[in-house]
């Protein structure tokens, strides 16, 4: 049995200034009177060292002498109440990587395990009720959960070998209140009619049940967050109130109808028309001649002249804004976070170097009493914080510039966090090759591992959000890697190795399923050559689990290896998943099932259109834009800079 | 000023790190005192080698109260606000691109909820057609619903524009007695504006910017006229006074797509024939703002503006006491080998390094031949092979650089931990000793190489050694946050080689962007430390006085202490480098981080 050490690190005295500001924190917003001090503990399981490794290890790695203690027990007193907090089994935990990391180079092995929590011995009288309250404070269920003061036997992931990928048996022959309760319980994203369209696909065409992946892949890439079904919505009706500021919007309208006409457009109106029409009707005119467009799908994409000492170099220059509204809403550091991670990989698998970052945000009244917090919702100023927090530290720490920061209040807000990151890359044009794959090329599959935390995230995201979706949202939460996007932003700046690829897509919502899904009409893929965090993922996980830091490149055969050679040199894995076919079909293997194969043209048609009117409301009939009067009327006399 | 949305929120943007990759042309914050926030942001294109005059400019506009009220006027001042406030930074709305988010309410089978997004989408598309500018990218997010709760109607504008550095305008007052216009953007009855005028003014003030008449341009915003003049006036304490014949209501008033423009006061009276175009006012040497006879300090206005957000995102954390000053040590150290040819500098990169292009930049700049090279530790084997190949190299190099970053993510629970385990790896130990003590070499270190440096003992020791409880160090921030902002620093010892071309008391104003800046030391030990001259650099005020002031120590260093030297000066750490680039203007705002 491998033997488990525990130690406690604190911050002496006058640097345990994160304990002083939890004390304030917790006396003034959460109003416990009867909280008198506050220390903070980093708790820290370790196996694998020998005992000279673990004593240097102890002020060298887990604390350092001029502002650190290091405790072998937990120093409490008899009146103390303990708080333990600790990440959800499989929660990315950069703190315990950073110190495995840090413990190799000390040993020069890698069989040392650290599982870390944080402990908060909390002084003075504490009812019953104020540790309830300072444990919801501290604690949100999505990321983490109150840790055991017991000692650990072990610190390995405890798994069980999966079941095989069941098949649905009967889905064939499913009448609709059958397919609403098989619906109701998978959880599915998708519309009654997508569901029954899928059905008769199965039915008609492969005349075989459907197996869960299969289910579940077809659910990821027709949800809103991929695949925008409620933008691709047709509207049938269109109507007005009267009112003097509706008019405006209605000869808009018939404009819209004009262009559509002039341009000759048969598609549907819909919001993505109305989003897009503008582009068309101004390229049709050869107003935009210096837009780069291309098959893949990565950013923005402007042609730019640049000045390089002097002399003029054609260069692309991308752009790219998202949200992350959903995941900060419900954990603001991780989702605020992974907002830029995922903003960023956009325009980097476009192959151009991410340099410049903007963040647009929305929110209630941060200085609302932490006590009027409605019910299934965390406290606004917790999500301003920690979502400022999630943001910067993957900004800095990947090295990317914000250059304006913004965050807008209004009450609205409190419904749901909007959290927009928004990027600029660019890169000289010839490093930016763009061929259709062939088959025999192959996939490779570049950088973070897999795991579970990110499970449901397109579908998640696209659902509404109720008091429960605290509790059971717990598989959407991801943390980012910030470390690992960076080393694919160096590799992505060597001209050498962008002219090998020919496509690439990252793995935002949707993982593998999509990522390389997308990345041509015929992909056979191979599920076990995934790279896992942990043991344990059965075949759909690793087909819809999305992650922060990686991508899918396309290569030819013949630059396989001088590819994966350049991405070593970078510290980054790489391998290879997937090849490209002439079948048209999307083909996953799983062990030595056959967990998905379902043909492109199945997948294109991004399940039924729906159909939807829509009534436009005439705006209130007021002087919108002269002062408005509520708070700031200015007193006789003065004038109202001052409140 | 004191209400919520337009607070200042400086303490929120300042956590960002704003200069890293030394493309930055306009600070988050302008003027010499870093309070005008700029609205939109200014960046050099990432060239890998040389240098270029070409930037981007992108900007962004929304207003949430007016997108409830109507999602349509939402929608189009939107894109309008953003072309405005492009161009106020000096861009062409010719060469702009839009991308645009949207943002709503669960819309389910809801008629009226769908009739959000169509609304806010033909209000861009007529803000497009018109403008003859194009979103060509988009995101939609359509479930902001809980309970019975809703988003306001959302549709945020991004524009973007390529634009050479020299033209690039920055928001805060530059000079008293200048004239401040107003080129105004006027309304019909249905509130749709007048997009003949603002293509005018647009197209107008691109060409004065062309011609170098333009000092200072802010769209306006929520606060109108009255909050945009009092945030020009904040940067560099230039007062303001409205004309008398300004009508004073109107100052308060939204006017989305209208710009003020700071010019002198001969060209303002030609400009002001032109339709649309009034006289607000003009920029006054005293520091507060006159209206209607009232005058008001500045001071009082931007406690006003700084306090909604204090407890939330504080700006400043508590000052320290004391006298920060230090005598000069102005003897220059023995010059430490003969000459050689170009000098190769060796700088490793671990994982979460992210300051290697810049720094590589700045030593090519001055001359040096770089040698970079990633550590390798996906695996135990990689990393002995990485760590074999990195001392052959630091052998064949005379400067060791350790680069800015956040090595391993600042983990575990404090900064350079990584950096320092891995050079305490005896091969490595005893190549930089070999380096620095046979063969004449130097070390540097910036930011998150300070941090390793220290944490490894070389400094402020000399030698690889041990941390003891006393030891030095650098810590935490006391406000508990990152620190991205401007600083002024002052050489106060030349002992060290690194100040070879510098003399003691130049002030450098040099970029900061930290979490652990902190440094902490005992008083014997600052003053050994003083006493060998091993204190480099302090933080010091605008007068060129060392100061615990946080405002411009705002770590709040022990000393006002910025970078320190190793006894034999061979060793230096210090924050982000000075600025290679002369600013443009006299204002910070311009200055081009070349930071590294």
């Amino acid at each position: 049995m491998q033997s488990i050490r525990r130690l406690y690190v604190a911050k002496n005295g006058v640097f345990a200034d994160e304990a002083k500001r939890l004390l304030t924190d917790l006396q003034e917003n959460l109003l416990i009177k009867g909280l008198t001090d506050i220390h903070i503990y980093h708790r820290y399981d370790v196996s694998g060292l020998d005992d000279a490794a673990f004593e240097a290890a102890k002020n060298m790695i887990f604390s350092e002498p001029p502002v650190d203690a290091v405790y072998d027990e937990l120093p409490v007193g008899k009146d103390d109440t303990v708080l333990a907090v600790e990440y959800l089994p499989g929660q990315y935990d950069q703190r315990a990587d950073s110190a495995m990391q840090c413990l190799q180079m000390l040993t020069m092995k890698n069989d040392s395990l650290v599982r870390t929590a944080q402990v908060l011995v909390l002084s003075g009288s504490l009812s019953a009720d104020d540790v309830a309250a300072i444990k919801h404070y501290c604690i949100n269920p999505v990321e983490a959960r109150e840790a055991s003061l017991d000692p650990v036997s072990t610190l390995e992931m405890p798994w069980e070998k999966p079941a095989d990928v069941p098949v649905i048996d009967g889905f064939d022959a499913m009448d609709d209140a059958a397919l609403k309760e098989l619906s109701a319980h998978m959880g599915l994203a998708m519309s009654f009619d997508d569901l029954k369209f899928v059905q008769t696909y199965f039915r008609d065409e492969e005349k075989r049940n459907p197996t869960v992946t299969e289910i579940r892949v077809i659910d990821t890439y027709w949800s809103d967050h991929c695949r925008h079904t409620t933008f691709m919505t047709e509207l049938t009706d269109v109507s007005f109130e009267n009112g003097t500021f509706t008019a405006p919007i209605q000869r808009a309208y018939e404009s819209y109808k004009t262009t559509r006409e002039n341009l000759n457009r048969k598609k549907p109106q819909t919001l993505m028309d109305m989003a897009t029409i503008a582009v068309k009707e101004l390229k049709a005119a050869g107003k935009l001649d210096n837009l780069d467009e291309s098959e893949e799908i990565n950013a923005c994409t402007i042609i730019i002249p640049v000045d390089v000492d002097g002399v003029e170099e054609e260069w692309l220059l991308l752009f790219k804004n998202e949200t992350h509204n959903h995941p900060t809403e419900i954990e603001p550091f991780g989702g605020a976070a992974t907002c830029l991670g995922g903003c960023i990989r956009d325009p980097l698998s476009g192959r151009s170097y991410v340099y410049q970052a903007m963040r647009v945000t929305g929110a209630g009244d941060p200085r609302q009493s932490v006590k009027d917090t409605l019910v299934g919702k965390l406290p606004q100023r917790k999500l301003t914080t920690g979502a400022a927090k999630g943001y910067s530290s993957y900004g800095n720490q990947i090295g990317l510039a914000t250059g304006e920061v913004k965050e807008y209040y209004n009450p609205g807000f409190i419904a749901k966090r909007m959290e927009i990151g928004a990027v600029l890359g660019a890169a000289p044009r010839n490093n930016v090759v763009r061929e259709e794959p062939l088959p025999g090329d192959i996939i490779i599959l570049l950088g973070g591992k897999t795991g579970r935390d990110g499970c449901g995230g397109a579908t998640g995201s696209s659902k509404k959000h109720t008091v429960e979706s605290l509790e059971t949202c717990g598989a959407e939460v991801q943390k980012g890697n910030a470390l690992t996007e960076r080393k694919i932003q160096r590799l992505f700046r060597r001209h050498e190795v962008t002219v090998l690829i020919k496509r690439c897509n990252d793995f935002g919502a949707g993982g593998v399923s999509v990522a390389i899904g997308e990345l041509t009409d015929g992909l056979d893929i191979n599920l076990d050559k995934v790279p896992k965090k942990y043991e344990g993922l059965d075949g759909t996980e690793l087909a819809i689990s999305e992650s922060q830091e990686r991508m899918a490149v396309v290569v030819a055969p013949e630059h396989v290896d001088e590819f994966m050679k350049y991405a070593a040199e970078e510290n980054l894995e790489a391998t290879i998943v997937a090849v490209a076919t002439d079948t048209k079909r999307l083909v996953m293997h799983w062990r030595d099932q056959n967990v998905v194969n379902i043909t492109r043209a199945f997948l294109d048609t991004n399940g039924v259109t729906q159909h939807r009117k829509a009534v436009v409301v005439a705006p209130e009939d007021k002087d919108f834009f002269k002062l408005r009067k509520s708070k700031t009327s200015p007193r006789p006399g003065s004038i109202p800079w001052v409140p | 000023m004191g209400t919520l949305n337009i607070a200042s929120e400086q303490g929120l943007a300042e956590r960002f790190d704003s200069t890293i990759g030394a493309r930055t042309v306009l600070m988050p914050f302008g003027g010499k005192y870093q309070k005008t926030p700029v609205e939109g942001m200014v960046a050099k294109i990432p060239v890998e080698h040389g240098n270029t005059t070409t930037a981007s400019i992108f900007t962004h506009g929304y207003d949430p109260d007016l997108a409830i009220w109507s999602p349509f006027h939402g929608a189009l001042y939107a894109v309008i606000q953003s072309i405005a406030k492009l161009v106020a930074l000096g861009g062409d709305r010719k060469k702009v691109y839009l991308t645009m988010q949207e943002f709503f309410q669960s819309l389910g089978t809801n008629e009226k909820a769908w009739g959000q997004p169509v609304s806010a989408l033909l209000g861009a598309f007529v803000a497009q057609q018109v403008m003859e500018v194009a979103a060509i990218g988009g995101k939609d997010s359509m479930s902001g619903t809980f309970e019975n709760l809703t988003v306001p109607p959302t549709l945020v504008s991004f524009a973007i524009a390529p634009e050479h550095t020299n033209h690039i305008i920055s928001p805060e007052f530059k000079a008293a007695d200048d004239a401040v216009l107003l080129f105004d953007l006027p309304r019909d009855a249905e509130e749709m504006p007048d997009f003949d005028t603002f293509k005018a003014h647009c197209d107008f003030l691109h060409q004065a910017v062309l011609d170098g008449k333009i000092k200072a341009m802010h769209a306006v915003g929520q606060g109108g006229i009255a909050a945009a003049v009092a945030q020009m006036a904040f940067g560099n304490g230039i007062g303001f006074a409205v004309d008398a014949s300004f009508a004073t209501q109107e100052l308060f008033n939204l006017r989305y797509g209208s710009i003020l423009v700071e010019t002198d006061a001969a060209t303002a009276a030609e400009w002001v024939k032109r339709a649309h175009v009034s006289l607000v006012g003009k920029t006054t040497a005293a520091a507060d703002v006159t209206v209607d006879g009232v005058t008001i300090s500045l001071k009082d206005l931007q406690d006003a503006w700084e306090k909604p957000l204090s407890h939330v995102f504080p700006i400043k954390s508590e000052s320290g006491t004391g006298d920060a000053e230090l005598p000069l040590f102005t003897t220059y150290g023995p010059r430490r080998s003969e000459a050689f040819g170009t000098p190769r500098v060796f700088i490793p990169v671990c994982p979460g390094t992210n300051c290697e292009y810049d720094s590589a930049a700045a030593f090519e700049r001055a001359g040096a031949t770089t040698d970079v090279m990633v550590l390798r530790n996906n695996t135990p084997q990689d990393l002995a092979e990485s760590i074999d190949e990195m001392a052959k190299r630091i052998a064949k190099a005379q400067i060791i650089m350790f680069p800015g970053g956040f090595s391993a993510g600042d983990e575990p629970e404090g900064s350079g931990k990584f950096i320092a385990t891995l050079f305490r790896n005896p091969v490595l130990s005893e190549a930089l000793e070999n380096l620095l003590y046979q063969r004449d070499g130097l070390a540097l270190g910036i930011c998150n190489g300070f941090q390793a440096l220290i944490k490894l003992g070389l400094l402020p020791y000399g030698h690889v050694q041990p941390l003891k409880a006393d030891s030095p160090t650098l810590t935490y921030n006391t406000i508990g946050r990152h620190l991205s902002r401007m600083v002024e620093t002052k050489v106060v010892s030349v002992m060290s080689p690194w100040f070879s071309s510098c003399k003691a008391g130049d002030v450098h104003t040099v970029a900061i962007s930290h979490g652990e800046g902190r440094f902490v030391a005992t008083p014997e030990q600052i003053r050994e430390l003083a006493a060998k001259g091993q204190i480099a650099t302090q933080y010091v005020d605008l007068s060129g006085k060392a100061t615990y002031d946080s405002e411009y120590n705002p770590n709040q260093s022990v000393l006002a202490v910025e970078g320190i030297t190793s006894p034999m000066a061979v060793s230096w750490a210090r924050w982000r480098t000075p600025n290679a680039s002369a600013p443009k203007t006299s204002s910070r705002t311009s200055l081009a981080t070349n930071s590294s």
